[in-house]
């Protein structure tokens, strides 16, 4: 008996049929694949047609083709314009506002001499990311609500507003809680892999920065930032990415039908037209549609980066 | 060596910086930890007192009520056994799948990898929707099920990736002298290479217990239909949007709750120290692997 698996010299049959066992667990592995991935996939080609759902899983296959009809549909929708503006609206302030965060953070826990109070602080700031969406709403029910909310408790106790703000519950505030929430659950998770790019600089750079006589705001500018530049670039590559898919489990966790004009994303809005309204042909177009325009847009930054600062995905 | 010298050489810009990171690293700490302690005193709180505020530090009417009403409702407890089921059998299914499929795939010399690895990346990275997904579970069979909830992810692309780079560093020969022997491949797999990886079954365990634990989505909208289904998270999740709309003053809560020491919002609360507990228990080990697993993911890209 040979050694199975190295000998790349065999034939290619002859291989196959030592190999066979560990094929089989492959096989299994592609079998599920092709059950819960590809054939979704095929079927999303229900966009394109007049589906009933009465006429089962072939009926995705054999329904008349109508074209780009539902895509059409969509776009004349009338919440069309207020679903791309929240979705868009909402990852572009994430882009702005939660995106540089980590980096600050990530840089100011570099800066702290190791100690016990810097392991406590890390690991308390990774702990929100564990947490689900479902407790993080509970969480700031308990801390916004207009009746108990610990915050309006304290700004009515303090003169600060004169009835409570209705913070949970009115489409002017939902974007910003919104943003508030992301930034508690994420910031510390989203900061790990700038840190474990920090962790890989050359100390001898800061070093030499240090006799040529930079503070260390002048480090930090000059060799931080630089170090992980790489990093910082693929990261938001996939942001530009990201822009056009919302975080789905903060619109149905923190939206309700008070603030549903400022809530309402995409891909609620593909749940409800679907798997509520039962339109599944019009929803899976929908849904397509933001999928494609999310892969170009990551094809262009991508490219985009790649011209730039000459880091890219792919 | 260079903390010493720093020490020494500590100019006003080291002091202003160091504060100014204290500070802010304080913040933060504050702002992450406050919110969960906020929800404990709470939850042992009169729900009833509760609702006259001023409870910042330590609970004022000290009661064990909200718990006891938790637990006594059926509801309840029919969620947290049915989220202890998906759980146990979600990650058992998920971690030996995967690390099967990944077992295979570390081979060398594998006929087809190239292809496999194919498949793989397009599994990944593409997705038919929701919708199409949904129309699939259903010409399965799978809806308002159990296996609904724990087939479907059964296998994870990511974790696949991550188990493949870990079984590469195993050595050959462990499998080899084995094979000599006589040993098939499942054995070889059940005995001898999942005993030598303790480390990636934990990590791989970890992370799906945390997500099987976590999901409400899966309940919500794959098994709507079944009440028996419902899992803690998605039946936490009904009560908060409910609770989240409702907009009733401090004095209807009271009349409302004027037979029983609790409001919707403190057995609520106790909900949510209940659901969080098991994820705050496994954290300290969460945390030990988390980092090699992102890192992982950062490098692939």
């Amino acid at each position: 008996m040979e050694v199975i698996s190295l000998d790349i010299h065999q034939s290619f049959g002859k291989r196959l049929r030592k190999q066979l066992p560990l094929q089989i667990f492959v096989w299994l592995g592609l079998l599920f694949l092709l059950l819960f991935s590809l054939i979704p996939m095929a079927g999303v080609i229900i966009a394109f047609k007049d589906y009933n759902i009465k006429t089962g899983f072939g009926g995705m296959f054999t329904a008349p083709f109508i074209g780009l009809k539902h895509f059409g549909s969509f776009i004349n929708d009338r919440k069309f314009g207020e679903l791309m503006r929240n979705t868009v609206g909402l990852s572009a302030l994430k882009l702005v506002f939660s995106f540089p965060l980590p980096i600050m953070f990530a840089v100011m826990i570099t800066e702290m001499r190791g100690s016990a109070y810097k392991r406590l602080v890390q690991t308390a700031s990774y702990l929100p990311h564990f947490i689900s969406w479902t407790i993080v709403a509970g969480i700031l029910h308990a801390f916004f609500s207009t009746g108990t909310g610990l915050v309006n408790e304290l700004l009515l106790a303090w003169g600060w507003i004169e009835k409570p703000l209705p913070i949970l519950i009115s489409a002017d505030y939902y974007y910003g809680l919104a943003l508030f929430s992301e930034i508690w659950k994420e910031m510390g998770w989203n900061a790990i892999i700038y840190m474990a790019a920090m962790a890989g600089i050359d100390p001898s750079l800061y070093e030499s920065a240090q006799i040529d006589g930079a503070g260390r705001l002048k480090r930090i500018w000059h060799v931080t930032i630089p170090c992980i530049q790489g990093t910082i670039a693929v990261l938001l590559i996939l942001a530009i990415g990201g822009l056009f898919s919302a975080n789905f489990d903060q619109a149905m966790l923190l939206g309700n039908s008070l603030n549903i004009s400022r809530s309402q994303v995409i891909d609620v809005y593909v749940y409800k037209a679907g798997l509520s309204q039962e339109r599944y042909d019009y929803a899976a177009a929908a849904g397509l549609f933001q999928s494609f325009i999310s892969l170009v847009l990551v094809i262009l930054s991508n490219s985009a980066s790649r011209k730039l600062t000459g880091a890219s995905l792919f | 060596m260079a903390v010493n010298r720093n020490a020494i050489r500590r100019t006003t810009e080291d002091k202003v910086i160091d504060t100014v990171v204290f500070i802010f690293v304080t913040l933060v700490l504050l702002v992450t930890i406050y919110p969960f302690y906020y929800v404990v005193i709470l939850s042992l709180n009169d729900g009833v007192d509760a609702l006259s505020g001023g409870i910042y530090l330590l609970p004022r009417h000290f009661t064990l009520t909200n718990y006891e009403q938790f637990l006594s409702d059926s509801k309840w407890i029919d969620a947290i056994t049915v989220s202890v089921a998906k759980t146990l059998a979600g990650t058992s299914l998920t971690v030996l799948f995967t690390c099967m499929v990944a077992y295979g795939l570390s081979t060398p010399g594998l006929v087809g990898k190239k292809v496999y690895n194919i498949i793989l990346l397009i599994c990944m990275y593409f997705s038919g929707g929701l919708i199409p997904y949904y129309l699939t579970l259903r010409a399965y069979g799978l809806l308002n099920t159990f296996w609904v909830l724990v087939i479907p992810t059964m296998f994870s692309t990511y974790y696949c990736i991550l188990a493949v780079s870990f079984f590469k560093e195993l050595p050959a020969e462990l499998g080899e002298s084995a094979r000599l022997d006589g040993a098939g491949e499942v054995t070889i797999f059940l005995r001898i290479i999942l005993p030598l990886s303790k480390a990636l079954l934990a990590t791989l365990a970890l992370f799906a217990a945390v997500s099987q634990w976590n999901s409400w989505s899966d309940t919500a909208f794959f098994a709507p239909a079944n009440k028996g289904l419902r899992t803690l998270a998605s039946l936490m999740r009904e009560v908060i949007t409910k609770n989240q709309v409702d907009v009733s003053s401090k004095q209807a809560m009271m009349q409302s709750a004027r037979h029983s020491k609790v409001t919707a919002t403190s057995v609520q609360m106790a909900a949510m120290i209940i659901a969080v507990l098991p994820i705050v228990m496994v954290y300290p080990f969460l945390q030990r692997f988390f980092v090699k697993g992102i890192m992982l993911g950062a490098v692939k890209g």
